[in-house]
């Protein structure tokens, strides 16, 4: 099988949740010398028709996180072939965690766990996090980035809490550090009303708008 | 109290109204629907796509122009479902709320009490049970079609970090089935079973009013905005 047919059969395979045939593909697609990244990008594409399906209701919530999960599989596969690309590539610092009040973690650790396959370093304070303990870890290891969590509608009040907090503590730093809200209910109108600097609906973007981030840092 | 009438010396004029809820919340109004107030059921499952229920939603008002002078939306913010709708002739009123667990207990400082006091809550309510759209409904799908070993993965990953499965018993039903039902589900997944007294309160604003500061009334022209959800901000 060629190489592009092998892709175009794990994103047809992904997005049919066969998991025992995804994993197996992507195992020997990383023997082959194929890049990681394309690999990762291929599963976004699935994530994408499962999610499409689902809002068609071809799917049930079940099938959403059964390739959640195998996308999270996946990239724990990948992590160590981009690592050894990576390597002299240090990339930002980010601190993560879950709002308070919300207590969903699949989309956040799929987001840690692509920030680490990326080179990002990630410091995730877990689920139903307080505002003052993302300060106390800002002051005690200023990040480069701050990713907010949420699900559900209470957590968007949270974000806003913690967002001001931070950017109150911040006052005294010469750049504040950016703030990405990430959950699947989130929009513009959100991001505005929490004072974020930006907003992410999936993980691959979340990745994007870090390596940006900080691309942007190292060039000032 | 029946649909508010006004009357003056030349006319006697009745508000006409319509009420569009999901499958879920009208279970709770019906037995408060005052007899001349119209309704219309919207899907349950369009709250997985908030465009689609949005769409459903801007559809149903459209439909209902010229017919009615108030539609009063039993929906919350649900996901942003109700945002930009809007009327060219009818008053819109929907409960200020993030979603219709506050409806069923009463109100939305309620609701957050509740979530503060256990973030990790799934709530269920007769119309949830029956509708049949919850994880738990899926459970049995899963173990028909892949395999109980399967199904037992995705519902671990499903409830993770879930500790408390809350039945809201708003006083307006028989609950003893669907108290079976979720005392039996909560053993099953080792969630903590709690019975949570709901409210009616809500429902009845919803239906009679006032609409108070606990709801956002859009006049006619106007449209529903993400900010009105949020006031004081």
């Amino acid at each position: 099988m060629t190489e592009k047919n092998s892709r175009k059969e794990l994103i047809a395979h992904l997005a049919d949740l066969d998991e025992t045939y995804v994993l197996k593909a992507v195992r020997h697609l990383l023997d082959k010398g194929q890049d990681p990244l394309d690999i990762i990008q291929d599963c976004e594409h699935a994530m994408r028709l499962v999610g499409e399906r689902y809002e068609k209701r071809e799917y049930y919530l079940s099938a959403f996180i059964m390739a959640g999960e195998i996308f999270r599989e996946v990239m724990a596969i990948s992590q160590p072939s981009m690592e050894q690309r990576l390597v002299g590539n240090a990339s930002g610092r980010v601190l993560l965690g879950t709002v308070q009040g919300d207590i969903h973690d699949i989309g956040k650790d799929i987001v840690e766990l692509a920030l680490r396959c990326y080179g990002f370093t990630v410091e995730d304070l877990g689920i139903d996090v307080p505002p003052q303990k993302f300060i106390e870890n800002i002051q005690k290891n200023p990040p480069d980035i701050i990713g907010l969590s949420g699900l559900v509608s209470v957590a968007y009040e949270s974000m806003r809490e913690t967002t001001h907090l931070i950017k109150e503590h911040s006052i005294s730093r010469q750049t504040a550090i950016p703030i990405i809200i990430g959950g699947s209910t989130l929009s513009e109108e959100i991001c505005r009303f929490v004072g974020a600097d930006f907003w992410v609906t999936d993980a691959m973007e979340g990745v994007r708008i870090c390596q940006r981030i900080v691309q942007k840092t190292n060039l000032q | 109290m029946s649909a508010h009438c006004t009357e003056n010396k030349f006319a006697i004029t009745k508000t006409r109204k319509l009420v569009i809820a999901c499958a879920t919340v009208i279970e709770e109004m019906l037995p408060l629907l005052p007899p001349d107030v119209e309704y219309r059921i919207l899907d349950f499952g369009l709250h997985v796509n908030p465009s689609k229920l949005r769409q459903a939603l801007q559809d149903t008002i459209n439909e209902s122009e010229g017919q009615f002078d108030t539609i009063i939306l039993g929906y919350g913010l649900c996901s942003q479902g109700v945002i930009g709708l809007h009327s060219k002739n009818c008053t819109l009123v929907v409960p200020r709320v993030d979603d219709c667990i506050a409806i069923f207990l009463g109100s939305c400082s309620a609701y957050h009490q509740q979530s503060r006091s256990e973030p990790g809550t799934y709530y269920l309510t007769k119309g949830w049970i029956e509708v049949g759209e919850s994880p738990f409904s899926e459970y049995e799908r899963m173990v028909a079609s892949r395999g109980q070993k399967h199904a037992d993965r995705i519902m671990h990953l499903m409830l993770n970090n879930y500790k408390r499965l809350a039945l809201i018993n708003t006083g307006q039903h028989s609950m003893e089935s669907y108290r079976e039902y979720a005392r039996n589900t909560a053993q099953r997944f080792g969630l903590r079973y709690e019975e949570i007294e709901g409210s009616t309160i809500m429902v009845n604003k919803i239906l009679n009013g006032p609409w108070d500061d606990e709801f956002i009334v859009v006049k006619p022209g106007q449209s529903i905005r993400f900010e009105d959800f949020f006031p004081n901000s």
